[in-house]
């Protein structure tokens, strides 16, 4: 009897011990975003570590659909819909171990909402918020101003991560930025700007404790010195391998590459005030001009899809039923002519000099404009300028870049902001069906409406050609094959909770 | 001496104050740093926009921004990160080892090589030992630093496994960025030392230690080299800028969290008081290590005083 009773508890002591967090997990990503406050950024670099850090009232998974987070459930309560009411996880501790109750969600986004927030770019994502009311302990409204049917995926990331009151109140800004405290799978350690953020397992995590032990983000800007860290086995991901070396890890034995269909969508976007591209004859010609299948075959080696609309098929909005502008040089060619442009006449492109990747397609696609007598001109931006000066006030040419792809996988994310008039990043395209759709759809928690106007959005896109959509990204992640249990993450938000590293 | 001094030092307060001036204005023509805050995400408002410029102190005119500066600078305070929220000060003092270890290892490689070769090339002038030692140097310099590095991390980090490929995790971190910028920066200097110690040796009074017997070794070490030498140092004290330049480079291939990281991602985020506090901190050290080489003629050349 005796003897069984220790085997019994031998065996227990063993099972607790496997179940322990063990080993380290190392990814190396190329941007440090300084800053791992929430109200703070818009990086996804960030989000890429945050959700290791920090929890939202709501939970996105890896397959990208909405569960329990802080709160295990939620209802719309009102006569208008207007409150949101979230019921919260008991027994729940930040990592320094404030507990996690109504107060902190209430200081969370009493936070966000004020004059901190206000300094930040978060703010204006969850501006539908009119203010948080605290029911008991674990029960909290967040009451709405304004209808926001985007607002529970919002909640699940970003400037809506769950901040501890005490910890954030007695501490300076520096110092939540540099070492923040949340709920999540991992707890912060130790952070060395530009070098490494240092994690250990948060072994209360309410999801469960995590597989691995220590988790170390490095940042190496370097695509190929990440790659060369992969291959020398001294970390365990890396992410954003450049199309060009994804070969060389394939061939090469212990890492293998894992590709995700991103939210990112590349496009060309049209100046609407400067001819000949404020003529929908024109942009049609150019977009029968652009051979999409050739550019994802030959620059991207096929690690893209060709889209019809400046979406993915991840994103609500999407029709299926819309296919991109067919190659057709000849035909592109009459347009021109029925447009009485002239042969020789001169196109500007715009985009991103440090884009490698997008400096080749610019040159295809002004090789395949050549082709249809247009005689295009490429000019290159800095990053930080082009997207805050020159696309805001319209100083790009007639076809500029856009990188475009929110978190939040809802086409409202792209269209308003990009089509809308008078949005800041839309600084001249305007009609009147596409603005009533945008408000019309962003004024009602009606999903099918919303996914009839949206689409509608985007048919007339379209048939406009108010942009030319190009390609979906795929991400692309090198992984030692030590690692098991990685899923790579579509919408860059890893989620590691079963993630381990064998020897 | 003590003249020399204090006018080279009242110089370099010049220097300073016309580089600080010269970044400080020309980072407020690359943008609003309010707008940069929102790159590619979301739309902020005017109201937004007019609260952060407020916040970050950048709606009030230029020159009272500078002179806050240069005002805090002289108390050793460089201003408040616009991104991280935390002391300038403390971010470069941090940084600094990184950066300036690596470019004195560069430095110390690069005259380890470059003397020796230098004196062999030159006392076998025309030799293969010679031709050699120009086509190597020639192959040094037409190597782009970036490329180099990347070489080097996949010989001596993936192939062989010897040395960590990236990274900043103690001495043996130091060995492949500092052969990186060492190597090249070696090649010209190997370069000048040949032609100026040849120029050296061709001159009357080594000419009359021969002829009076002088041993050979003597005649080039004792005599020769010290002079030749003078040239190389003015050389190796300009290239100290050139060097930093490459380090910021160097910094990024390697992932060395150093002041040339500090410094792009400052201009990325136009974090204004970030940048400017790098530069001036840089420019600093480059303006006394030139002082140090003006200083070192003496040592070098007995002949030389300073009025």
């Amino acid at each position: 009897m005796r003897s069984s009773i220790a085997t019994i508890v031998l065996a227990l002591a063993l099972s607790f011990g496997l179940a322990q967090p063990q080993g380290t997990l190392t990814i190396a990503q190329g941007q440090d975003p300084q800053s791992w406050d929430p109200i703070d950024t818009f990086f996804l670099a960030w989000g890429m570590v945050g959700s290791s850090i920090f929890d939202g009232l709501v939970h996105r998974g890896l397959d990208m659909q909405i569960g329990p987070g802080l709160a295990t459930s939620w209802e719309w309560i009102g006569e208008d819909d207007d409150r949101l009411r979230f019921y919260l996880r008991q027994g729940v501790t930040f990592h320094n171990g404030e507990p996690f109750d109504a107060a902190a969600v209430k200081f969370t986004f009493d936070r966000l909402l004020g004059e901190e927030g206000a300094a930040g770019p978060q703010q204006s994502n969850y501006t539908s918020i009119d203010r948080v009311e605290i029911v008991d302990d674990l029960t909290v409204d967040l009451v709405l101003g304004s209808p926001d049917p985007v607002l529970i995926t919002k909640l699940a990331g970003y400037g809506a991560m769950i901040v501890p009151p005490g910890y954030v109140t007695n501490n300076d800004a520096e110092t939540f930025n540099r070492l923040p405290v949340g709920t999540g799978p991992f707890k912060v350690i130790d952070y060395v700007p530009d070098d490494r953020l240092t994690l250990e397992a948060n072994a209360d995590y309410f999801r469960g404790a995590p597989k691995i032990q220590n988790l170390v983000f490095r940042f190496i800007i370097e695509p190929s010195t990440r790659v060369a860290e992969l291959q020398a086995g001294r970390i365990d991901i890396a992410q954003g391998v450049p199309i060009s070396l994804a070969g060389s890890i394939e061939r090469a034995t212990g890492a293998r590459i894992e590709a995700v269909g991103s939210p990112t969508v590349s496009s060309l976007r049209f100046n609407h005030c400067a001819a000949p591209t404020d003529d929908v004859l024109v942009r049609r010609a150019i977009a029968h001009a652009v051979d999409r299948e050739g550019i994802i075959d030959v620059i991207l080696e096929g690690y893209g899809t060709p889209i019809a609309s400046f979406q993915s098929a991840m994103s609500f909005g999407f029709d299926a039923d819309l296919q991109p502008y067919a190659y057709d040089p000849e035909l592109a060619q009459r347009l021109l002519a029925e447009a009485g442009v002239p042969a020789g006449t001169r196109v500007q492109i715009d985009f991103i000099g440090s884009d490698a990747i997008f400096r080749e397609v610019a040159q295809v696609v002004a090789s395949m404009l050549e082709v249809v007598n247009l005689q295009p001109t490429l000019v290159t931006h800095e990053t930080n300028t082009y997207y805050n000066d020159m696309v805001p006030e319209n100083r790009v040419g007639n076809l500029y870049y856009s990188g475009w792809g929110g978190w939040t996988l809802d086409f409202d994310n792209t269209a308003y902001l990009l089509y809308r008039t008078g949005q800041f990043w839309n600084p001249c395209f305007s009609n009147e069906e596409v603005d009533r759709l945008l408000a019309e759809q962003r004024g009602t928690y009606d999903q099918d409406f919303r996914q009839e106007a949206l689409q509608q959005v985007a048919r007339l896109a379209h048939e406009l050609v108010i942009d030319l959509p190009l390609y979906q990204h795929q991400n692309l992640w090198g992984v030692a094959d030590r690692v098991q249990g990685f899923v790579a993450p579509a919408d860059d938000r890893h989620d590691l909770l079963n993630v381990s590293v064998g020897n | 001496m003590v003249t020399f001094l204090l006018r080279r030092l009242l110089q370099s307060v010049f220097v300073l104050l016309g580089i600080t001036l010269f970044v400080s204005f020309t980072i407020r023509l690359s943008g609003d740093p309010a707008v940069a805050m929102f790159q590619g995400s979301s739309a902020p408002t005017q109201e937004q926009l007019a609260l952060i410029r407020e916040r970050l102190g950048t709606d009030r005119p230029f020159v009272e921004q500078y002179v806050d500066f240069v005002m805090g600078a002289l108390r050793g305070d460089l201003g408040t990160s616009f991104r991280s929220g935390g002391p300038v000060s403390a971010a470069v003092v941090a940084r600094f080892p990184a950066t300036v270890g690596l470019a004195l290892a560069a430095l110390a490689i690069s005259l380890v090589l470059a003397v020796p070769l230098g004196v062999l090339a030159a006392r076998r002038r025309g030799s293969q030992v010679d031709l050699a030692i120009r086509v190597v140097t020639l192959f040094g310099l037409s190597f782009p630093n970036f490329w180099l590095g990347i070489m080097l991390i996949l010989i001596f980090g993936v192939q062989l496994r010897w040395l960590p490929p990236s990274g900043y995790e103690g001495p043996v971190s130091f060995v492949l960025p500092s052969l990186t910028l060492g190597l090249i920066l070696a090649s010209s200097t190997t370069r000048l030392v040949r032609s100026a110690l040849l120029d050296v040796l061709g001159e009357q009074y080594v000419v009359t230690a021969r002829a009076k017997g002088v041993r050979e070794e003597a005649v080039v070490y004792r005599h020769a080299l010290r002079t030749a030498l003078i040239p190389v140092v003015t050389f190796v004290g300009l290239q100290i800028g050139g060097l930093i330049g490459g380090v910021v480079i160097i910094e990024q291939v390697f992932a060395w969290p150093g002041l040339g990281s500090l410094a792009l991602n400052a201009i990325s985020y136009r974090d204004y008081p970030m940048l400017q506090g790098t530069i001036t901190v840089l420019a600093l050290f480059i303006a006394l290590i030139n002082l140090l080489v003006d200083l070192s003629y003496a040592a070098l050349d007995p002949r030389i005083r300073y009025a």
